[in-house]
């Protein structure tokens, strides 16, 4: 059976080559897609672990605070615990690298003085030299390379408005410890990092090993009531996991999508199955005649689809590899923009990811070859050795099945309408639901459409009235269209709506005419302090009419990790930056200047289930406090959420802290590029960011442009993909079709006109995906803005029409499908007029 | 003096194998048949007979030897004008009528006008459809037609452009002798009113006796029946 299965295999790929490249492709492409996300979304995470075990090394536990930092006074509480075996204190905080252009590094001051285990590649020459040379750090030996450091060079870093020159005094290579870890990691003296770019007396990290025998969530719980309310302790596996659980929504996304790619493959390996056996069904009818059991037979056909999928997961990793590693920095833009999480540097790529890949892909090979399969085996010798129509049946029954389909879409869209925002998944579900519907529903749509259409010529119209006959393989191949073509219209629609929705946004509440910050604060945030004298120096320029203070961190309501920011409002009347989704936008904001509560952002309040008038109740140093929410605001910046409070509600909740944002309003009328442009030429000597409205409004855009070109990579492969299924389903007309095509060239018709015919047929199967993806992609939109969107992330997004990108996207797969028709048309019109069996057509 | 309808002098045809002698399907054979004559083939399977019409039709090309039709000589034309030459002065007939599944009876009439980018052949469809008796199935679907129904529908296809010359290949091969008959006859009158040349190759001696001339071809050699 193998011998023979391995034959037939080889003799399929010598007879059919082409329909064999196209369908190894098929797999290839949507394996390609599954295995990219899944490699960069094990890599966000790998990242993310990488980090976590190169700083916390060996350590049990990791004692972390609810706000920014920690007051050290900890320390030898968690020394003195029972449980506690060892522990060392932590300082960590986001430089950037100066002079640089978006090049960050993460300082992470040690204890010298505590046994630990640091990985060092050249070690510093004696304890003393690290504690006494000014800035003495150690760096990767992969960043002192890219940098072109040696031992004994200085370099500088910016954190804040603060210029800090660092003394490269060892090599400290973190990737012997873990192959994931950050090549940015710099390590020095824990005084000296808090000197340098911080505060003595803080912490932001304790790490601690347990004493044998001492139950780890034990550990925990005694510890954090030892510890008290400002602090919360995790295993380093915990930490990962809350990592995922934040990425949760960006990687189910992702996911969803490179499996409609993998869906669409599915359907290119159904036309080719379904091809092969019907060309090779005197063979198949034969085996049975002689003894070959209907289980045998299918074992045979599926066995070699299992080849085929092989072959296709084979190429589809190198691919998918490649894709990822294609798409790494933008990804890694995306965590370390939006998720505040480790930016990823090298791919993660473990053996069970590969596995699970690769078992998608075959599976998804499978599933596409079930049906011809099945059917085939079941059939008799007699009719297999007969030949027969079996395009006939699914013509029968193609109104059933659209009926059966559009039910399915009907009761799916009802009990999602039932079940309400109770459960998050059902945006998924009924986005899936409509794009089975459209396989089930094509055949029929083919079938009428073709059946009312009357041939006036030999030529595009002819062709595409041909279309009803083959359902099997026509409509099929509209389907897998109509599917890419939806995804293409759906997610186009989405983020073209959400773009302009955040363009409309960043509009109504950038306010201010320019905007300063650090060129560290992107990483560092809150640690990225603006010196008083800059701020002072900033806001007396003649110019400047206003000036709104930002302070912002990240700290913890329950287990959620929010942005907190604190606002010092001296904007102009009319010129507020919140824009309120709930509650009055004049109250409210008097009210939070008041310190008589807080704004929340909209993510926030949909996933934390609140509203005005409720209490948001976040971690502060001395314990939880309740904040009341006075307005839900839009907010872009992040799913994560956030609350905006007064700075001075900030201070007396969260203690001082430093202005690391300044807005500028400036007088009206005044060139405010030119004001940037003195700004920055009298500030050269601080590292400072200085932008205009419109350039930060730029910038947002680029930001959210990079977060969704990953998504375009989906897009354009399950695009290739089903440009694949219409090259692969005319190839397999014009092989099938052979005596049709003879006896038209027997009748007088010319090549070119073959040729037209074939065209038509393709231009028919791009129409009808191109018809039924228009519509499905519009509702899809709406399932994305309105169920997924809200759902995962909390935002509202008003639904626009991006109508030209549409077009143009339209415009490009009608091209695509008409290109794809090129090589079949022209096969199909050189079949010569000999070819004209004695069999009927 | 007008040309022959088809004229072969000295044709071969010689198909190679790659594992085997070559296969000469027709030797060494000449024929001369006028204007607006009805001549019957006649011969076992595989004896070169549908070769012989291929070769007339223009759908193949000679190994040795010159094919005439209607006074062009094919082996100076090129497919596409050769092509055109069958589109226009010739109509074919086959025993498995070929006709295309997706399309109506009066489509399938019309197919040749189409292919020849004709705008105006509804009114020919239905004449030739009620020539047949099949006027009142014009918008059916060809896969409710009996057999000779299909063949009647076939021929009216072979007629449509009004063909100088008709090659019909085992017309009533696949049909009935009752049927088989009908058609014949009917193939016979319309070839007669329009004064066409009909070729036709048949296994059938009664239908072959129904022909002005009668030839007979054996392992690819023609000779008179």
């Amino acid at each position: 059976m193998i011998r023979y299965l391995l034959r037939g295999f080889q003799a399929h790929l010598q007879s059919g080559r082409s329909l064999f490249v196209l369908s190894v492709l098929g797999v290839a492409l949507g394996v390609a897609s599954v295995s990219s996300i899944l490699i960069l979304n094990r890599s966000a995470l790998g990242a993310f672990e990488g980090s976590v075990r190169a700083v916390s090394g060996d350590a049990d536990l990791s004692v972390l605070p609810l706000t920014p930092t920690f007051s050290e006074r900890l320390y030898p509480r968690v020394l003195a615990s029972p449980d506690v075996e060892r522990a060392w204190p932590l300082y960590r905080v986001d430089v950037a690298l100066a002079g640089a252009d978006e090049v960050y590094l993460e300082v992470l001051g040690l204890d010298l003085f505590v046994p630990r285990d640091v990985p060092w590649s050249e070690a510093p020459r004696d304890l003393g030299q690290a504690l006494t040379t000014p800035g003495f750090v150690a760096v990767s030996p992969q960043f002192a390379r890219a940098q072109e450091l040696e031992v004994g060079d200085r370099f500088e870093v910016t954190s804040g408005s603060r210029r800090v020159s660092l003394y490269v005094g060892a090599l400290v290579d973190f990737r012997s410890l873990t192959p994931l870890a950050s090549t940015t990691l710099v390590v020095t003296d824990i005084a000296q990092a808090q000197d340098l770019f911080g505060r003595r007396g803080e912490l932001h990290q304790i790490d601690l090993t347990l004493r044998s025998g001492v139950d780890a969530s034990t550990a925990i719980r005694r510890l954090e009531r030892r510890l008290g309310p400002s602090v919360r302790v995790r295993a380093p596996e915990q930490r990962t996991a809350e990592a995922a659980g934040l990425l949760g929504a960006f990687r189910l996304n992702l996911t969803a999508l490179s499996l409609i790619s993998l869906f669409v493959g599915g359907f290119l390996v159904y036309v080719s199955t379904r091809a092969v056996l019907v060309r090779r069904r005197g063979e198949i009818g034969l085996l049975r005649a002689i003894g070959a059991t209907r289980a045998q037979t299918l074992v045979w056909i599926l066995g070699e689809v299992s080849l085929l999928g092989t072959l296709g997961v084979g190429l589809g990793l190198s691919l998918g590899y490649l894709a990822a590693a294609a798409n790494l920095e933008r990804i890694s833009g995306t965590l370390t923009n939006l998720y505040m999480l480790e930016a990823v540097e090298t791919l993660d790529v473990p053996p069970r990811l590969l596995l699970l890949s690769g078992l998608l892909g075959i599976g998804g090979a499978l599933a596409g070859a079930i049906g011809p399969a099945l059917e085939m085996s079941r059939r008799n010798p007699r009719s297999l050795l007969a030949g027969f129509v079996a395009e006939e049946r699914l013509g029968r029954v193609s109104g059933s099945v659209a009926c059966l389909g559009l039910c399915m879409l009907c009761g799916v869209a009802l009990w999602c309408y039932w079940v309400g925002e109770t459960w998050r998944a059902r945006g998924f579900v009924l986005g899936v639901a409509l794009l089975l519907t459209l396989p089930l529903a094509s055949p029929y749509i083919v079938r009428t459409a073709t059946r009312r259409l009357s041939p006036r010529g030999f030529g595009l119209r002819y062709g595409m009235k041909a279309l009803g006959l083959r359902l099997h393989s026509t409509a099929f191949a509209a389907a897998a269209l109509a599917v890419a073509v939806s995804m293409l219209i759906g997610i186009t629609l989405m983020i073209g709506s959400f773009r302009r929705t955040v363009d409309l946004w960043v509009g109504e509440t950038l306010q201010a005419d320019v905007y300063v910050t650090s060129e560290s604060w992107r990483r560092a945030r809150d640690a990225a302090a603006l010196d008083e004298r800059v701020i002072r120096g900033l806001a007396e320029q003649p110019e400047v009419i206003a000036v709104d203070r930002l302070r912002q961190f990240f700290a913890y309501t329950g287990e959620r990790r929010i942005s907190v920011a604190g606002v010092g409002l001296a904007s102009p009347p009319g010129r507020v930056p919140y824009q309120l989704i709930e509650g009055e936008q004049g109250p409210a904001l008097e009210a939070m200047q008041a310190g008589a509560g807080v704004l929340i952002s909209e993510p926030l309040a949909r996933k934390a289930g609140l509203e005005v008038g409720a209490a948001l109740e976040i971690a502060t140093p001395s314990g939880p406090r309740s904040f009341r929410v006075v307005g839900v605001a839009y907010d872009y910046t992040s799913e994560l959420g956030g609350a905006v409070m007064s700075l001075e509600t900030m201070t007396a909740a969260f203690g001082r802290g430093a202005i690391s944002n300044l807005a500028l309003y400036l007088q009206p009328g005044t060139d405010v590029q030119m004001v940037v442009s003195r700004m920055r030429r009298q500030w050269s000597d601080v590292p400072l960011r200085i932008r205009s409205n419109r350039d930060i409004r730029r910038e947002v855009l680029e930001i959210f442009d990079q977060t969704f070109a990953v998504t375009r990579l989906l897009q354009v492969m399950s695009l290739l993909i089903a440009a694949s299924g219409v090259m692969l389903t005319l190839i397999v007309l014009a092989r099938e079709r052979v005596s049709e095509l003879a006896l038209y060239r027997a009748l007088g018709a010319r090549r070119p006109q073959i040729f037209r015919v074939f065209l038509g047929k393709g231009l028919g199967i791009a129409a009808f995906g191109l018809g039924l993806g228009a519509i499905a992609g519009v509702l899809l939109a709406l399932v994305l803005i309105y169920l997924v969107n809200r759902a995962y992330f909390g935002w509202t997004i008003a639904v626009y029409w991006p109508w030209r990108a549409i077009l143009e996207q339209l415009a490009t797969i009608l091209l695509a499908a008409l290109a794809a028709s090129i090589y079949p048309a022209l096969r199909a019109s050189r079949t010569p007029a000999t070819e004209l069996s004695r069999e009927s057509l | 003096m007008s040309p022959p309808a088809v004229l072969f002098e000295g044709v071969s045809k010689i198909y190679p194998r790659p594992d085997a002698e070559p296969l000469r399907a027709l030797r060494d054979v000449s024929l001369r048949v006028p204007q607006g004559r009805s001549v019957a083939i006649t011969g076992r399977s595989g004896s070169g007979k549908s070769t012989l019409l291929h070769l007339a039709a223009g759908i193949d090309e000679p190994s040795e030897g010159r094919v005439e039709i209607l006074g062009a000589d094919l082996g100076r034309l090129n497919d596409a004008e050769r092509t055109l030459r069958r589109r226009d002065q010739i109509g074919l007939i086959f025993q498995f009528f070929h006709l295309l599944p997706h399309l109506s009876v009066g489509d399938n009439v019309a197919l040749p006008a189409m292919i020849a980018g004709e705008r105006d052949y509804g009114g020919r469809v239905l004449e030739l459809l009620e020539r047949v008796g099949l006027a009142d199935r014009a918008r059916e679907r060809v896969d409710r037609l009996s057999g000779g129904e299909m063949q009647r529908v076939a021929i009216c296809r072979a007629l449509l452009r009004g063909p100088e010359l008709l090659l019909a290949d085992e017309p009533t091969g696949n049909l009935d002798d009752r049927n088989g008959q009908r058609v014949m006859e009917l193939l016979l009158e319309l070839a007669a009113e329009g004064q066409r040349t009909l070729i036709f190759v048949t296994h059938s001696e009664e239908m072959a006796a129904m022909a002005d001339t009668r030839l007979a071809i054996h392992s690819g050699v023609l000779e008179p029946s």
